[in-house]
C-alpha cells in the first residue's frame, strides 16, 4: 500500500512539474523558434509538443487533408505527458467520431500488413484512414458499413503472428 | 424547442447543462475527450459520445469533430458552454451551415462583437463610458506613442483575449518596451492572434459586470450585477452579487445603461458586460463575454432564474420568458471558485484522485462541481473543481453561511484554494466591501494568507 501511495505521489509531483515548468517552457521556446515539433523525455515521461495551423500529424490513422482547426498547438495541454492506455493488441480503431466504410475488398480472414487500410471514417466529408494496427489475419469487423463510430470505438481485430 | 443536444464542454458546465436539458425534456448528448470517458456529466447525460483525445485541440476545440458528432448523434443544437468553441464565430458560422443550432449569438452577432476594441467603440456610440485606450496597436512605436497619449499605468491586452490571460500592467515607457514583445509571443501562442491593444490602468478599481438576456425579438433584460473584484493575476476567484460597492442610484443608472446599449447595438443570447468602477464611483465599459459565464449561479441564486434555460430558448427562437417588471432580485449570493490548486507553491495547478469528496449543505447553499470520490482529475484541461454558491437574505448571513459551508467541503486526495477562501472570508477589506482587483497581487498570497492565520 505505502508503495503504491508513493507512487502516487511521485506521479502527482511529476504531473505538477510536468504542467507547471516543463509544458509552459517548451511552449515558449517552441512559439519563438522555427521548430515543428519538441520533443523531451525524462524518467519514464515524454512530453511532444508540436506546432498546430495546418499540420498533418504522422500518427496512425490520420489521413492527410484533414480539416485542421488553425489555432497553434501551444495551447495544448500536457498531451503526451501521460502514458496513454494501450488499446488491447490488434484493436483496429476509430481515427474519428462519423461514418464508417469499409474498403473494397476488405473481408475477414484477410492478410493484412502493418498501415494498412481498413476502411475510411468520413468527419464532415473530411475522410479518416481506418488502419490495421499490426501484421496479421483480419479476425473480425463489428461495424457496419454506413454505420457511425466514435473516436476510439472498436471497429475490428486484427490477429497478430504469434 | 430542441429535443436533442449536443454539449461540447466539459467539467461543473457540462454538467450545469446536462441538468439544464433535464428539467426542459431534452436529451442530453455529451461530446467528451478520452480523458473525461470517467467524467459525471458522461455518467450524468442521457447519452455521450467520444470525440477525440485527451488533447483539447484535436477534441473540444476541434470544430469538424464536434459538429460530426452532433451530426451522427442527431442532435439539434450544440452548446459550446464557456471556453474552448463558446465565442467563436467560425465555428458558430460552420453549426449553422450544417443545419444546426449554435446556442449562444448568431455568427453575425459573435462577429460584430469578436474585436475588444470594436466593441467598445461600438457600445461607446449608445452611450456607454469607456476607459482610454488605444486602437489595435500597428508596431511597438505605435504603442509607446498611445501610451503617451493615455499617461501611465497602462494595461496591455490581447485583443483575441478572455480570461484575463496575457494581460500586463507597465508604469514606464521602458516595461511597456519589454511587456508588448513578451505579450505578443503569450497572445499568439494562447489565442493564434498577436493583435494588441492599451487601456488605462485604474489604480484601485473594482470589477463588476452586467448580465443580460436579449432574445431574438429584441426583448432584453438585466438580471443585476455581480462584484468580481476578488481577483489574482485577472483571474477571478469569487464573485458576488449584488455588489457592496455600488449605492442603489448608481446600480440603477449602470443596470439601465447597460440594457440599452447593448439592445441598441443588436445583441442576441445572454451576454455579461463588464466594467470597472473607479474610487469615485465612475464606471467604464471594458468588454462583453458572449457566452454563460463560470459564475452566471450568483445571480441565478438572487433571481431565481435558470439562465442556461433561458439560452436555450432564446437559441431556439423563442421569446424571454420574463420581462423587467417580472425579475426580483432578492439577498445576497457568493461564489467561490473550488480550484486544485497548491497556493503555497505559486498558485500550481494539481491533478490525480479525488479520494474523497463530500458537498456542503444547508439553507442557500448550492455546488456545482463534477466531482465524486474516486474521479481522476485529468491534468490536461483547466483546474476549476467546482464552484460553491451560498446564498442569504443579506451580505453578513451569506457570509456567515459560507464559512460553515467551506468548513464542510471535503476534497480529499488533491490540493485545492479553500484555505485562501477561508483568508478571505477572515480579511478586513473583503467583510466590510472594500475588495479590488489588485489587492491580492499587492499584498501578496502568503502574506495575505498569514495575515488572516494571524488574525483568526
Amino acid at each position: 500500500m505505502t508503495g503504491s501511495n508513493e507512487t502516487r505521489t511521485d506521479e502527482r509531483a511529476t504531473i505538477a512539474r510536468l504542467t507547471d515548468e516543463v509544458v509552459p517552457t517548451l511552449i515558449e521556446r517552441l512559439t519563438r523558434s522555427d521548430l515543428g515539433e519538441i520533443e523531451v523525455r525524462q524518467d519514464g515521461w515524454r512530453v511532444r509538443l508540436r506546432r498546430g495551423s495546418g499540420d498533418v500529424v504522422a500518427a496512425a490513422g490520420h489521413a492527410t487533408g484533414q480539416t485542421q482547426h488553425h489555432k497553434p498547438a501551444a495551447v495544448a495541454h500536457a498531451a503526451d505527458a501521460q502514458p496513454r492506455r494501450e488499446p488491447v493488441r490488434g484493436q483496429v480503431s476509430s481515427p474519428a467520431v462519423g461514418y464508417f466504410t469499409p474498403r473494397d475488398g476488405v473481408a475477414v480472414g484477410g492478410r493484412l500488413r502493418k498501415g494498412d487500410l481498413i476502411g475510411v471514417v468520413d468527419m464532415l466529408g473530411v475522410r479518416q484512414d481506418v488502419i490495421s494496427p499490426i501484421d496479421g489475419v483480419l479476425k473480425q469487423i463489428e461495424v457496419e458499413s454506413g454505420q457511425a463510430v466514435e473516436f476510439g470505438q472498436a471497429i475490428g481485430r486484427v490477429e497478430g503472428n504469434v | 424547442m430542441f429535443s436533442r443536444i449536443l454539449i461540447a464542454n466539459r467539467g461543473e458546465i457540462a454538467l450545469r447543462i446536462v441538468r439544464a436539458c433535464r428539467s426542459m425534456g431534452i436529451t442530453s448528448v455529451v461530446a467528451y475527450s478520452e480523458a473525461d470517458r470517467e467524467s459525471r456529466a458522461v455518467q450524468l447525460a442521457d447519452e455521450a459520445i467520444c470525440v477525440g483525445p485527451a488533447e483539447s485541440r484535436r477534441s473540444y476545440l476541434s470544430a469538424p469533430s464536434i459538429l460530426s458528432a452532433a451530426i451522427v448523434a442527431g442532435c439539434e443544437a450544440i452548446h459550446p458552454g464557456y471556453g474552448f468553441l463558446s465565442e467563436d464565430d467560425t465555428f458558430a458560422e460552420m453549426t449553422r451551415a450544417h443545419g444546426l443550432t449554435f446556442i449562444g449569438p448568431s455568427p453575425e452577432v459573435l462577429e460584430r462583437f469578436a474585436s475588444k476594441a470594436g466593441t467598445r467603440t461600438l457600445l461607446a456610440k449608445h452611450g456607454l463610458p469607456t476607459i482610454p485606450g488605444s486602437g489595435m496597436l500597428r508596431d511597438d512605436a505605435h504603442g509607446m506613442a498611445e501610451a503617451d497619449k493615455i499617461g501611465y499605468p497602462v494595461l496591455i491586452k490581447p485583443s483575441a483575449g478572455g480570461g484575463g490571460k496575457g494581460m500586463r500592467m507597465v508604469r514606464s515607457p521602458r516595461e511597456l518596451q519589454q511587456a508588448m514583445t513578451i505579450c505578443r509571443s503569450e497572445a499568439l501562442a494562447a489565442f493564434g492572434d498577436d493583435s494588441l491593444y492599451l487601456e488605462k490602468w485604474l489604480e484601485d478599481n473594482r470589477h463588476v459586470e452586467v448580465q443580460v438576456m436579449v432574445d431574438r425579438f429584441g426583448n432584453g433584460v438585466h438580471v443585476g450585477e455581480r462584484d468580481c473584484s476578488v481577483q489574482r493575476r485577472h483571474q477571478k476567484l469569487l464573485e458576488e452579487a449584488p455588489s457592496p460597492a455600488l449605492n442603489a442610484e448608481q446600480r440603477a443608472a449602470l443596470l439601465d445603461a447597460a440594457i440599452k446599449a447593448v439592445v441598441a447595438a443588436g445583441y442576441e443570447n445572454v451576454g455579461t458586460l463588464e466594467f470597472l468602477l473607479d474610487r469615485q464611483g465612475n464606471w467604464y465599459f471594458i468588454e462583453i463575454n458572449c457566452r454563460i459565464q463560470v459564475e452566471h449561479p450568483v445571480t441565478e441564486m438572487i433571481s431565481g432564474l435558470d439562465i442556461v434555460a433561458e439560452q436555450i430558448r432564446i437559441a431556439a427562437g423563442e421569446p424571454l420568458s420574463v420581462k423587467q417588471s417580472d425579475i426580483e432580485l432578492k439577498g445576497h449570493a457568493i461564489e467561490f471558485r473550488i480550484n486544485a490548486e497548491d497556493v503555497a507553491h505559486d498558485f500550481r495547478p494539481a491533478a490525480g484522485r479525488i479520494e474523497t469528496y463530500l458537498a456542503p449543505g444547508g439553507p442557500g447553499v448550492r455546488m456545482d462541481s463534477h466531482l465524486y470520490s474516486g474521479y481522476d482529475v485529468p491534468p490536461y484541461y483547466d483546474s476549476l473543481l467546482g464552484k460553491l454558491i451560498v446564498w442569504g437574505p443579506d451580505r453578513a448571513t451569506a457570509i456567515a453561511r459560507s464559512r460553515a459551508a467551506l468548513d464542510e467541503l471535503v476534497v480529499d486526495g488533491v490540493v485545492t484554494n479553500v484555505p485562501l477562501h477561508r483568508a478571505l472570508l477572515a480579511n478586513e477589506a473583503f467583510l466590510n466591501g472594500e475588495f479590488t482587483t489588485n489587492l491580492l497581487d499587492r499584498v501578496g498570497s502568503a502574506a495575505f494568507m498569514a495575515a488572516a492565520d494571524a488574525a483568526a
